[in-house]
């Protein structure tokens, strides 16, 4: 998925719950329809709970991504 | 053997905790804030198989049930104190002691202030404060109504306080919490961990062989706990010996930290924000002092309490999702509606 664009990254490494969540939420309402996000996150339950909840709420989950140890890249494109 | 017993205990509680996520702060709020009903199905769930379970080893003779007091004043004061902190701490009781073993530097913080305020609660500084806010207990001669309950004075449950066959409250609680599990739409949820139900059904397992080996070899009949191992942890450094709950708490640090180690899921966690290890400072402070004044947290009261029916671990349970709520709705509720 190297070829997707990203139009905003969010970091929130490291962050307690449910801050991660709260933030994707809160990054994909601020963009634009067609628009990419990329999270980096290394928490697993909301590396879990924030594609279905993203998904339940229309948006598209392009990849979730092992890019380390419990590190995650999700992108998610906004619908 | 009451320690080795409680470290067995807790060792696979730790397991279940981090494999299942299974953290009560998240099944609480995720159910209001994000309409996400996922880790809550697996609190009711296992609920209503503890309720079963609990009153089966009873009738057996296996155990007796021993509910905790009924602290009116106590029970919401403290539920609301220790809903409030667990948000700002980013876990409750067990949420923030398994994921100390997950790495997260954050839980670190905030399991050793919800401790040290615990503590300080029971025999320090805060103890005349935390008595005062407690109010009254209430106790009753329970074991004239059913031979189940442990002999002497214990909280009062819905069968005490209406004389009645503790089975009946308790098949009809089980069947109406089971009718919700599965008779509403359940939200899903992927990934590697174990999923809700197998969470529960383990979470069951875990708390019947702590309620019979903590009372066959350790303390007294009940069954888990986090709040009371924290306070016999650090009673440790003043001399007393670790007992079943303490034992039961270091248990759950490390079998957490094998299970994400071996899912490679540990790593240490650190916030790029430092404020946010003074939130977490103060959501630890808020738990400890919350827990002691309710007469305990949200596995004394919530997982093992209420499948008693004790009236005491109802309420606080209320207060603990009220107080949940509402700091969730302050904290996020603005950034999440827009």
């Amino acid at each position: 998925m190297a070829d997707v664009k990203v139009d905003k990254t969010l970091d929130v490494r490291g962050e307690v719950c449910p801050v991660p969540d709260v933030e994707t939420r809160r990054a994909l309402k601020d963009m634009e329809p067609g628009q990419v996000l990329e999270v980096l996150i290394d928490y697993p339950l909301s590396k879990e709970r924030i594609p279905a909840n993203v998904e339940k709420e229309g948006h598209e989950v392009l990849t979730i991504e092992e890019t380390g140890p419990s590190e995650w890249r999700i992108l998610i494109r906004k619908k | 053997m009451g320690v080795l017993m409680g470290l067995i205990t807790g060792f696979f509680f730790g397991i279940v905790l981090q494999r299942g996520r299974l953290c009560f702060n998240s099944a609480m709020r995720d159910l209001r804030l994000f309409k996400d009903n996922y880790l809550w199905k697996a609190v009711v769930l296992a609920i209503a198989l503890e309720t079963i379970a609990f009153h089966f080893m009873a009738s057996m003779g296996w155990i007796t049930l021993t509910p905790k007091p009924f602290m009116p004043v106590g029970n919401i004061i403290g539920g609301l104190l220790f809903g409030f902190g667990m948000v700002l701490a980013g876990g409750c009781a067990s949420g923030v002691t398994y994921r100390s073993g997950e790495g997260m530097t954050t839980a670190w913080i905030a399991a050793i202030f919800y401790g040290l305020f615990a503590t300080a609660s029971k025999v320090g500084f805060l103890k005349g404060f935390v008595k005062w806010l407690q109010g009254p207990a209430f106790k009753v001669e329970a074991s004239s109504v059913s031979n189940m309950y442990t002999s002497g004075k214990v909280g009062p449950t819905v069968a005490t306080i209406f004389h009645i066959n503790p089975w009946i409250p308790a098949l009809i609680f089980a069947a109406l919490l089971l009718w919700y599990v599965f008779g509403t739409k359940t939200s899903q949820r992927g990934g590697k961990g174990f999923n809700w139900y197998t969470t529960a059904i383990l979470v069951t397992f875990v708390a019947m062989f702590g309620y019979w080996t903590r009372g066959t070899f350790g303390d007294k009949f009940y069954t888990l706990g986090i709040t009371g191992g924290w306070k016999n942890i650090y009673s440790t450094f003043t001399g007393k010996h670790l007992e079943w709950e303490g034992a039961e708490v270091l248990g759950i640090i490390i079998g957490a930290f094998i299970a994400a180690v071996a899912s490679k899921e540990f790593k240490l966690r650190m916030p790029r924000n430092p404020i946010t290890y003074v939130q977490v400072m103060v959501g630890g402070v808020f738990m400890g002092i919350g827990a002691s004044v309710a007469g305990g947290c949200n596995i004394g009261h919530f997982l093992s309490g209420v499948p008693h029916l004790s009236l005491g671990s109802l309420l606080a349970t209320l207060f603990f999702i009220l107080g949940n709520w509402l700091m969730a709705y302050w904290l996020f509720g603005k950034k999440v509606r827009g």
